[in-house]
């Protein structure tokens, strides 16, 4: 019997094939997403799980103050200080270690990369336990001792026993290797990171840092960076709880009042965590959304199924019929009906499964992550999954159509019943409702990350090419010399050297006041190094006065100067209350500082107010000025020429004034991409998403309309010989949708309306009309639902009449 | 075999009261053929519905072999139908996606029959019909009167004893009809109890008895010899 259903069911696939095929690879859309989305959430919530204290380590975090006004509210990094403290404060507590990234250039003999070194305490090693080739967890004992992975050992040495070979950092400092470890598995929080591509390479104890530029090693209260991690290893009797009432005692005691200015608490969170810490860090619930995100494009898949079943299943009605004639229980046929729902979700299933088995890795090769379909831990999930998607999909069809009485059956009359109907338009109108929902959100996140992008351009992102790494002393006396020689190149109109460029995610500020030393009159600026030719270099027109010049003695800040001259923008003016830009030309202001430092500085020219941080954040009021000592950064201005051959002549001429290290250019556009990816894969996940459902609506709606069409057959025939037109058929038809797809509108959209102001929140510029956006949304997807409705109606309006009326 | 006891059978609508048989009392013995005639709506189709247990009578009693199954619900008549009742429609009602032997086996399908069993007896049948070497095809390949053949055997597969035919003959030529009387004859013949709804004199006259109904109401039988 159970064969025989099977047959059936791959007999009625055969059958109509257009339907089985619309069936099958709508289903096999939404578990393809869902099991991927599944996977994927799995794998983000199962990072780290590897180490053998993994449960009991934690990370200490910190909540930003409401005026530091840096876009995020939520850091899972914390002061180097902080650590110290913990150590000092609580004896309950098993072990604590620091770990701070920095960059270094690595050579070994003619080997040279900029690396990002992990310089951590020595307790690291205690509290991960690495997979070690050589040597063990006393590695960092030794502070001049150095940890690699494999494959780092590899690309330095070509082999792996390494021990004690040495390594020069930044051409100057040597580290020898103490421990070779295995690579860590991409699911680590340490292995693979959405704000610094580091990867986990090399381990060097903090005291290097302590060496090479005489870092504290008591740690600060200065630099509140991510990446710079404290660990806590809690002993298995202590929990998550125990600490943060430890930490939040230590931030109530211990932290310094202007500290507690920057930060509003000290947090606590289990290492398992420190993966997804970045989507915490800009507070978009990511996980959770792409949850519920592949949940419903499964619903909305399932929704389609079974409208497109019921429509197809009451042609089956005689067949029922028939049965029941020869005695089938309608159990009997629930069975029947239900099995070919299964099978066809089980083919859906096995193509989501080739679908995933192709997408997965290119998926991993893209994103970096090692997702897989882990056959053996994952079938019993599959197996339910298609299970659950089969029988509930089939239900209601199977239902509707074996409830009817044999002679109904036979007569055909679920075909004519007005029962059902209201449920159809309630399905009709939910799927709908969750296909305009998820195309009104992406739509508004889109435009608004499109925003974003657009805003951006207010700088020469293409024409603007970037050195970094120029704060070495080595280099820094070249920086006048490397000016020279690239200003020589022919397509090169300027260079300009700073302490950031635009979008990068630096934030330095300076309390500053109108009065010396007026706390209450404090105003924050950003502040920025830039050499005078900056403002030329990106095109930054003056508002009014000029800008600084290094041949005046009172631009150039110096270390102990009582007075210096700046460059503002606009909304410093704004903030300080000058008024206009003529008018704070020569004002001054000064500086707040707790050593009672109060430096002057005098207003000598201002720029307009230009997003620099970009992205996310909102215009900010900053302050430029110019200190030949801390410029990172050089910007090249490069106008017309070929661009491949303008950038081989940078690297040449970088070669002959900086042989020593290699450079690290890229354009100003590639900078921009950096921090703006996570958006753009935002944009491009959602739009996926977005599409599949919409695609999943609209073959519901085909589907429905097919059915509703072969339940008034006879109606329109009847009306065709009374002689109504194509039109007026069509029109009948569609108007019919309209209900379910209006009420789904009424739901859908306020509802996107809601999810999409938590979405722009975020923002500081923010889309000027999302209720426009959100209109145009739903226009568009009725216009969708109602163009292929018309499409089906218009082909049985215009068929011979009778034919459906021979029909009955 | 069977008792019909003043039966009535209405359909209410909110508005309308039809009634469709108005205390039919129709008794009919085992190895019986009777062919039920009578203008469109006397209740023919009705009647023959509820003889087949496919529906219940509104009021009145049927006795089937003695038990009175007049008040069963549609499981419990399901559980007497499909052992005793084959069913022959005018529009064949096969089922187009299944094959020939399979639309026969159909029959069987749920009477908790062995498979190798169910297969032995559709070939005996397939055989007797002459329609053997269709076994493999589906419904849409073959001639009308093949079609209704293939019902025949589907209906004869399960050894009912007792068939209902809904103008088998309807919708065949006058050729195919005659071959599908002659098979209904020799089934008869052969001990099965028919009884048929037909507008044609002439295949009326196959039938032991014909009884003519109007507006629900037995007007006349009428017996011929054998």
């Amino acid at each position: 019997m159970f064969l025989n259903n099977v047959k059936i069911a791959l007999r009625n696939l055969r059958k109509n094939k257009l339907f089985a095929l619309v069936n099958i690879l709508g289903l096999a859309l939404g578990l393809t997403i869902y099991v991927f989305g599944g996977l994927l959430v799995k794998y983000e919530r199962t990072h780290d799980m590897f180490f053998e204290n993994s449960a009991n380590i934690y990370t200490i975090g910190s909540i930003a103050a409401p005026d530091l006004n840096v876009g995020v509210d939520k850091f899972n990094a914390t002061f180097t200080t902080v650590g110290p403290i913990i150590e000092a404060e609580l004896q309950d507590v098993e072990l604590v270690a620091r770990s701070v990234i920095s960059e270094y250039l690595l050579s070994v003999e003619d080997k040279s990369f900029y690396e990002g070194i992990r310089f951590a305490d020595a307790a690291f090693t205690e509290i991960f336990d690495f997979d070690y080739i050589h040597g063990d967890s006393t590695a960092l004992q030794d502070p001049s001792g150095l940890l690699l992975t494999e494959s780092s050992a590899i690309k330095y040495f070509g082999r792996t026993d390494v021990m004690g070979e040495t390594i020069t950092f930044d051409n100057e400092f040597d580290f020898h290797v103490t421990a070779v470890v295995k690579d860590l598995p991409l699911n680590s929080h340490l292995a693979s990171s959405v704000v610094m591509d580091n990867g986990f390479t090399f381990v060097v104890p903090i005291n290097g840092l302590n060496r090479m530029r005489e870092w504290d090693l008591a740690g600060n209260w200065n630099n509140l960076s991510i990446g710079n991690m404290t660990y806590v290893l809690l002993p298995e009797t202590l929990g998550e709880d125990w600490l943060n009432a430890q930490v939040d005692g230590i931030y109530e005691r211990l932290v310094p009042d202007d500290q507690k200015q920057v930060i509003a608490d000290l947090t606590v969170a289990p290492m398992q965590r420190a993966n997804l810490a970045i989507w915490d860090m800009i507070g978009m619930p990511v996980i959770a959304v792409v949850s519920l995100l592949s949940f419903l494009v499964l619903l909305v898949a399932c929704v389609n199924y079974t409208n497109l079943a019921t429509a197809q299943s009451l042609g089956r009605s005689r067949e029922v019929g028939m049965r029941k004639t020869m005695g089938a229980s309608q159990r009997q046929l629930l069975a029947q009906f239900l099995i070919e729902s299964l099978v066809i979700a089980s083919i859906a299933m096995i193509v989501a499964i080739a679908a995933l088995e192709m997408i997965i890795p290119l998926f991993n090769n893209m994103a970096s992550k090692s997702l897989n379909l882990n056959y053996l831990a994952t079938m019993p999930w599959l197996v339910i999954t298609t299970l659950m998607v089969g029988l509930l999909a089939g239900m209601y069809p199977a239902w509707l159509i074996t409830r009817a009485s044999p002679i109904d059956a036979l007569r055909d009359m679920a075909r004519k019943g007005k029962k059902g109907a209201r449920m159809r338009s309630i399905m009709i109108g939910a799927q709908f409702a969750i296909s305009a929902f998820m195309l009104a959100i992406v739509s508004i996140v889109y435009m608004q990350n499109e925003k974003v992008k657009e805003s951006s351009y207010e700088f020469p992102r293409s024409e603007i090419y970037t050195m970094d790494r120029l704060f070495v002393e080595g280099i820094q006396d070249r920086l006048d010399t490397l000016k020279h020689e690239l200003e020589a190149l022919p397509n090169v109109s300027s260079v300009a050297y700073s302490s950031q460029v635009p979008f990068e995610q630096n934030n330095s500020q300076r309390s500053v006041s109108l009065e010396p030393g007026d706390e209450a009159g404090q105003v924050n600026l950003h502040t920025m190094e830039m050499s005078p030719d900056f403002l030329r270099t990106y095109d930054i027109p003056l508002l009014a006065g000029r800008g600084l010049d290094k041949n005046i003695s009172q631009d150039v800040w110096k270390e102990d100067a009582e007075s210096v001259n700046v460059v503002i923008n606009e909304l410093t003016v704004e903030n300080l209350q000058f008024n206009t830009p003529e008018a704070a030309i020569n004002q001054r202001f000064y500086r707040l500082d707790d050593d009672g430092n109060s430096t002057e500085y005098i207003v000598v020219g201002v720029v307009p107010t230009q997003n620099i941080v970009g992205l996310f954040n909102e215009v900010k009021p900053w302050m430029f000025t110019y200190d030949p000592e801390s410029l990172r950064i050089g910007s090249i201005r490069i106008t017309g020429g070929n661009i491949m051959s303008t950038v081989e002549q940078i690297e040449a001429a970088w070669k002959r004034v900086v042989p020593e290290y290699p450079i690290q250019g890229q354009f100003l556009d590639a900078v921009f991409d950096d921090v703006y990816n996570i958006l753009k894969y935002m944009n491009m996940a959602l739009a996926g998403f977005a599409f599949i459902a919409l695609a999943l609506a609209s073959v519901g709606l085909f589907g429905l309309a097919a059915f509703m069409a072969a339940q008034r057959t006879k109606e329109i025939g009847m009306r065709k010989v009374l002689g109504a037109s194509t039109t007026q058929i069509a029109r009948l038809l569609v108007w019919q949708f309209s209900t379910p797809v209006l009420w789904a509108l009424a739901v859908a959209l306020p509802a996107a309306y809601f999810a999409s102001s938590q979405f722009l929140n975020f923002f500081a510029e923010r889309l000027e009309s999302p209720v426009l956006i959100l209109v145009v949304a739903g226009a568009l997807a009725v216009t969708l639902a109602w163009s292929t409705v018309a499409g089906h109606a218009i082909r049985i309006a215009r068929s011979n009449p009778i034919l459906a009326l021979r029909y009955e | 075999m069977l008792k019909l006891h003043n039966l009535y059978k209405v359909y209410r609508t909110d508005e309308v009261e039809t009634v469709a048989l108005n205390g039919v009392n129709l008794e009919i013995e085992q190895g019986d053929f009777v062919a039920i005639m009578g203008p469109s709506g006397c209740g023919k189709s009705t009647l023959l519905n509820i003889v087949g247990m496919l529906d219940n009578p509104s009021e009145g009693d049927y006795f089937f072999f003695d038990e009175n199954v007049a008040p069963y619900n549609e499981s419990g008549r399901a559980a007497i139908r499909k052992q005793n009742i084959g069913f022959i429609f005018q529009s064949f009602n096969l089922i187009d996606e299944l094959t020939v032997a399979e639309n026969i086996e159909l029959a069987l399908l749920y009477h908790n029959m062995p498979s190798a069993e169910r297969k032995q007896r559709v070939a005996n049948v397939m055989d007797r019909m002459g329609i053997a070497h269709r076994a493999s095809h589906m419904p849409g390949q073959l001639s009308g009167g093949q079609q209704q053949r293939v019902a025949v055997a589907r209906a004869v597969v399960g050894d009912q004893p007792l068939i209902l035919a809904d103008e088998p003959t309807g919708n065949l030529d006058s050729v195919h009809g005659q071959e599908v009387m002659e098979l209904l004859r020799s089934l008869n013949k052969e001990g099965t109890t028919i009884v048929m709804v037909t507008h044609s004199p002439s295949h009326a006259d196959y039938a032991h008895r014909t009884v003519n109904l109007f507006d629900g109401h037995i007007v006349t039988e009428n017996t011929r010899a054998a």
